[in-house]
């Protein structure tokens, strides 16, 4: 088993500009990790380079103290799933499984006792002796995975795996992958775009935007703590709602004001908050810390979004409303109950502290 | 309780077609088109099979009315002319010719999907270009070149002809096909330990097949079906192939045996006619790899 270690690896493409800048990650040992990102992030190159498929322009990958860059793929002790399984169309399910072990001249008997223990523990015993094109999407890919646990290597490393799966699969391999990781204990580094993914499989979650890590952290981190406005905007369904504010400094307490918002911060908060009265920030609230009040009754404590419903969208337990607030968007997630129509005024309380405050230039969490 | 399954009327696109003029006309066009292409082999088989005075007449019947052998069995039995030596010869070039092209078809178009190196596109242009240049360009500089080698006359010379017109084409063909290869098999095959050239071998050959296949039939046919080279580049009967042999056997002076030929015309055929059939889901396939995203 290995950690791995990522040094201040770039990587350019010919001439072209960088798509990976100053990236430095420490994974440990045993650890699963979640590279997630837009399209274009670099995220997938990363995992190349790690994987030794590409190499880095500068910088540097450890696994354990060993230094890999010049080390060949085939040697790093890997394995990989690839975005479209990558399984060879002419081999037979057991001859693709079995296909790495015969290059390191294992004897047939354990070639065979493995591959049966890898396809028990996905559930794929029936399906040994049939062909790729003879699987659906999920069987194809149990069988990638089986190829790859098969090997037992001391890193994994999963390209957008489920990305061409149905909703349902997905949910129910994204189950198998994290039982998968748990009985290999192989360090595992996981792309993928969608955010729900990676809250829920990672121990940690690398967040990247435009070839730089943004943020690495558990999924709770990321989500109370974001350090800037892409990540606070990246985690988290539906996503968090920005409104542009302004400082209002009101002795030892501060709140954050715009037409119709009112966004009173904690002492803490106000303490850690410099700037003065009048500056421009943007404000940040999670669909779950927006709840309804009566307009006439509000506390005038408390602090309140006001605005109209634009979108009602009923999800069975909850509705999401989504509320336009003089020309920016916010959404409430909100009990089924809530009589709400849309177009209709509605007055949004925030609970005490939950509003996140961002640079209006740099877009850094300031809090 | 028995569930009764109510009668299912096929609605939309699954009902019988009706005919319409547009249909009728077009479905007529198709049937000319199949007689129009038809023709010719329905004439060559016709004439084997009639007597040799009915095959000369100067007023054909369209039918054999007295169905003969007897050309065949000149041909076959009697050896009037050299037909097993030409037919030994046509056969044992073209399929040497079909071997050797593959291989280097496969490895360049390999070469030209997969490497990144710096003149690869004029190269690839360039390798194009010279289909597009008459078979009869070749054949001077060609003579001149096996003349200097000594290789006129022989077997050799006669399949490296055949081979140097048949790379060019093999190797796009063999491009489009590696290109529809996703690259994802090659790196799961490099995970897996493997080096280039066991990478090309257990992987990638493999997935090519058909492409293999196609052109390997391509080169045969078009080997089989030359002309000129051999009438050039061989001299000696005992090496000459069917094409220049068929010609100088049944085209004299005075007379043709329109019969005689017709016949070995068709025993010429019927390997083309196996070896087209046998592969030409692939050839299909083979034309068109890379026309589409994902096939």
């Amino acid at each position: 088993m290995a950690s791995i270690s990522v040094r201040d690896v770039e990587k350019r493409f010919g001439n072209g500009p960088a798509v990976l800048r100053e990236c430095n990650l420490d994974i440990a040992d045993h650890e699963f990790l979640v590279l997630v990102g837009p399209s274009g992030s670099g995220k997938t190159t990363l995992l190349r380079i790690i994987a030794g498929l590409e190499a880095a322009t500068s910088g540097e990958i450890y696994f354990g103290d060993r230094l890999v860059n010049d080390v060949d793929v085939g040697d790093r002790d890997i394995a990989m799933v690839f975005q479209n399984y990558g399984l060879y169309p002419h081999m037979t399910v057991r001859n693709n499984m079995a296909f790495g072990l015969r290059r390191r001249k294992l004897p047939k008997d354990a070639i065979d006792q493995k591959v049966r223990e890898a396809a028990t523990m996905l559930g794929i015993e029936n399906l040994l002796d049939r062909r790729p094109r003879q699987l659906s999407g999920g069987q194809r890919q149990r069988v990638a995975l089986g190829r790859a646990i098969v090997r037992d290597p001391a890193v994994f490393l999963l390209d957008e795996p489920l990305s061409n799966l149905d909703a349902h699969l997905r949910l129910q391999m994204r189950t198998e992958i994290l039982r998968v990781h748990r009985a290999v204990t192989a360090t595992t580094v996981y792309v993928t775009h969608d955010q729900v993914e990676a809250m829920t499989m990672g121990d940690r979650i690398a967040v990247m935007n435009n070839g730089l890590i943004q943020q690495v952290g558990t999924p709770e981190e990321l989500y109370d703590r974001p350090v800037n406005r892409f990540v606070a905007g990246f985690i988290g369904t539906p996503a968090m709602g920005f409104l542009t504010c302004s400082v209002n400094r009101n002795g030892d307490r501060a709140e954050l004001v715009r037409d119709g918002v009112c966004l009173r911060l904690t002492e803490e908060q106000s303490r850690k908050l410099t700037l003065p009265h009048g500056a421009a920030v943007v404000a940040g609230v999670r669909p779950e810390n927006l709840r309804p009040v009566s307009a006439d009754g509000a506390d005038p404590e408390l602090s309140v979004v006001k605005g109209a419903i634009e979108v009602v969208e009923p999800l069975g337990p909850e509705q999401h409303l989504v509320v336009d607030v003089g020309g920016e968007m916010v959404t409430a997630r909100v009990d089924r109950d809530v009589a709400a129509r849309r177009g209709e005024k509605v007055s949004l309380a925030v609970g005490a502290g939950r509003a996140h405050v961002f640079s209006i230039d740099s877009g850094e969490a300031l809090l | 309780m028995t569930a009764v399954a109510a009668p299912v009327r096929l609605a939309g696109p699954g009902r019988l077609r009706r005919w319409r003029p547009g249909r009728a006309a077009v479905v007529a066009l198709i049937l000319v088109g199949i007689a129009v292409a038809l023709a010719p082999v329905y004439w060559m088989l016709a004439t084997s099979l009639k007597t040799p005075f009915a095959a000369t007449s100067l007023t054909p019947s369209y039918f054999p009315h007295h169905l003969s052998m007897s050309n065949y069995n000149e041909l076959l039995v009697k050896g009037v002319v050299p037909f097993k030596t030409y037919l030994a010869n046509s056969v044992l070039t073209s399929v040497i010719a079909s071997v050797v092209a593959v291989v280097i078809s496969a490895l360049a178009g390999y070469s030209f999907s997969r490497s990144r190196w710096r003149l690869r596109g004029p190269t690839s242009v360039a390798v194009l270009a010279t289909q597009m240049l008459p078979l009869v360009v070749f054949v001077g500089p060609l003579y001149l070149l096996l003349l200097d080698a000594h290789l006129l006359n022989t077997y050799t010379g006669l399949v490296i002809g055949y081979t140097s017109f048949a790379i060019p084409f093999g190797s796009w063909l063999m491009k489009g096909f590696f290109d529809s290869v996703p690259v994802e098999l090659e790196e799961a095959a490099r995970v897996d330990g493997y080096g280039r050239l066991s990478i090309l071998f257990r992987v990638v050959i493999p997935t090519v097949i058909p492409g293999l296949l196609t052109t390997g039939v391509f080169v045969f046919i078009n080997s089989w079906n030359n002309l000129l080279y051999p009438l050039t580049l061989i001299t000696n009967n005992s090496h000459q192939t069917l094409p220049p042999g068929l010609l100088d056997s049944f085209v004299g002076e005075f007379n043709t045996d329109w019969g005689g030929m017709m016949a070995a015309a068709v025993l010429t055929t019927i390997p083309l006619a196996v070896a087209f059939f046998a592969v030409q889901r692939y050839m299909v396939r083979g034309m068109t790899a890379g026309a589409l995203a994902g096939t």
